[in-house]
């Protein structure tokens, strides 16, 4: 079953400056024509650099947002004619803004929110005290928000989006100014949420480690339009034609022929940082080049980060579309 | 039925969360006590000099239990504009919007259970004040029944007119002008400080039918001279200001709407 589904979805603003004769109109389009199917249970992520149009698909799946033309059903819904009654079956966490009342501790958000989605009572406190078992929010349930850490105030968040069974969540950024720690506690929370009950989760971030994690499928967005669709674990492998080779050396080493289809990224006494784009030259001829310059102690051959993946898409302009 | 106990909750929890605000109400009862005393002063002079035993209709102890009234629900007033700015400037409007709930329902329940708060706090300290100093007036549960039945209307009219300038962020860079025109006009037409009976004549009958005066003046004045055919000739007035306000806040609120744009993130 397909729990989102977009349809040549497009948005346009018009922007108007100046007064009587000197009135001028500009037209942005925000998102441009852009189809997407995405079936109940996935993980998605939806990255894109800033202004790429993320923020505007969201709003227009949430029925914040009416698209200029287009369609789009989420659960069977329009979004933008039923937003109320969607509302009820979706989630949305916004990193940067909360829906929690910061004098309040979690707990009576939690209550306020029960009655706003007409929960019985008996379910509401079955659910309550599910998440709070699962969320760790024992800890801090009487505690007003206002004294909580952002990584107790974003799990006491996504837990208050959890309240109602969504069947989709929205997360805009749910990890942004966390530490490490928290990061991946929150980040682990969320794929056992998509896994264990099956909740589709829609995801934009900036932080690889969200898209690596949660994900298991990589949509980007830029200028508009969709520039990739891809499952994250082929991304890296599959997306760059580029490979890391790192070798270490028994003995020092003077000097690495200079190969096409090969950049050295470091050279030390002992060691040697190559990067080879396999579409120039085999990795194969690489290594035994390596083993004719000196006696290799240790070889180790990685994909390069997501960080650089994503920012290479980001760079392609708008009319290259990307396919695996 | 459902809708009530939900905007009910949100009246009750945005009156719970205004008790964390101690220090602010504690604050805003300081200066509301050293108004009130001021006032006090001013009127006693004033009733002494002219030797009159009534202004307006109004004795001093009536004039002073008035300007309790008039005071606390000056000062109660949440800042709602601000708020409803805030929240179209920031994006924070989105998070309302993606909840089964109205976005103009909310904020005003929401506004409600502050001012509910705030009004009630102030008052009891103010009505110390004025037992205090000048006693008590003829009063009677009928009559603070009917208070009770206008004041919840007057909230609602100032909430509606705050909302509006609120929504003013839509097409304005800056909205904090209008608060400041509004505030002040409440405050000088709607009766704050002076019965609008000591207006000039040829001003009574326009300042009697302004929204201003229903939101202050005209409460106090009930809470003061309780009538059944006064109430009445209120919540009539009152009805009317309420049915074009709504109508207003629901033709601008769905401008509004249309105009969101993505604020990012």
């Amino acid at each position: 079953m397909v729990a989102i589904y977009i349809d040549h979805l497009y948005k346009s603003f018009t922007f108007s400056r100046g007064w009587g004769k000197h009135r001028k109109q500009t037209n942005v389009v925000a998102v441009d024509r852009i189809s997407l199917n995405i079936p109940c249970g996935q993980a998605i992520a939806f990255i894109g650099p800033n202004g790429a149009g993320k923020s505007t698909t969201i709003k227009m799946l949430t029925g914040i947002l009416h698209p200029t033309a287009g369609k789009a059903m989420v659960l069977g819904y329009v979004p933008w004619k039923d937003r109320q009654s969607l509302a009820r079956r979706i989630g949305v966490v916004f990193g940067q803004r909360s829906q929690l009342w910061y004098h309040l501790p979690p707990r009576d958000t939690l209550e306020l929110l029960a009655r706003i989605y007409d929960l019985e009572p008996k379910v509401f406190r079955q659910r309550r005290d599910s998440l709070v078992e699962r969320f760790g929010l024992n800890e801090f349930w009487s505690t007003p928000v206002r004294k909580l850490s952002l990584g107790q105030r974003m799990r006491a968040e996504v837990a208050a989006s959890l309240l109602h069974e969504p069947q989709i969540l929205f997360l805009d950024e749910p990890t942004i100014g966390l530490d490490v720690l928290a990061q991946q506690k929150l980040r682990n929370l969320i794929c056992e949420w998509n896994q264990q009950e099956g909740t589709t989760v829609f995801l934009t971030s900036h932080d690889t480690g969200d898209i690596e994690r949660v994900a298991q499928r990589v949509v980007v967005i830029n200028h508009g339009q969709i520039m990739l669709d891809a499952p994250v674990s082929e991304l890296r492998s599959r997306y760059l034609n580029e490979k890391i080779l790192s070798v270490k050396f028994h003995t020092p080493i003077y000097e690495f022929p200079t190969l096409q289809g090969v950049r050295q990224l470091e050279v030390m006494d002992f060691g040697l940082k190559l990067e080879i784009n396999t579409r120039l030259i085999p990795i194969e001829q690489v290594i035994s080049q390596i083993l004719q310059i000196g006696s290799v102690a240790d070889v180790a051959i990685e994909d390069p980060p997501l960080d650089a993946v994503i920012a290479h898409i980001y760079n392609q302009p708008a009319s290259e579309g990307l396919s695996l | 039925m459902k809708s009530l106990h939900k905007y009910g909750w949100i009246a009750w929890t945005s009156a719970r969360s205004n008790m964390a605000y101690l220090g602010e109400v504690v604050a805003r009862t300081l200066f509301l006590v050293l108004i009130l005393y001021i006032f006090l002063q001013l009127w006693r002079v004033t009733y002494s000099e002219t030797q009159a035993q009534q202004l307006g209709g109004f004795t001093l102890p009536q004039m002073l239990w008035y300007l309790c009234v008039t005071e606390s629900l000056a000062i109660s007033a949440p800042r709602i504009a601000q708020d409803v700015d805030q929240d179209v400037r920031t994006g924070a409007l989105t998070v309302q919007l993606v909840r089964p709930i109205s976005y103009p329902m909310y904020r005003l329940w929401s506004s409600m259970g502050e001012r509910g708060v705030r009004f009630g706090f102030n008052f009891a300290v103010s009505a110390v004040l004025a037992l205090f100093f000048v006693g008590t007036i003829p009063m009677s549960i009928g009559g603070c029944l009917l208070f009770l039945l206008v004041l919840p209307i007057a909230f609602i009219l100032d909430f509606l007119v705050m909302f509006l300038i609120g929504l003013g962020a839509f097409w304005l860079e800056d909205t904090s002008g209008l608060v400041l025109i509004y505030s002040r006009l409440l405050w000088l037409l709607g009766g704050l400080m002076i019965p609008l009976e000591l207006f000039p004549e040829s001003w009574q009958g326009i300042l009697h039918n302004l929204p201003f005066a229903l939101v202050i003046y005209a409460p106090a004045r009930l809470f003061v001279h309780p009538s059944i055919s006064d109430t009445l000739a209120l919540l009539m007035r009152q009805g009317v200001a309420l049915l074009m306000l709504t109508l207003c806040v629901q033709w601008v609120y769905g401008l509004a709407i249309q105009r969101i744009h993505s604020n990012g993130g």
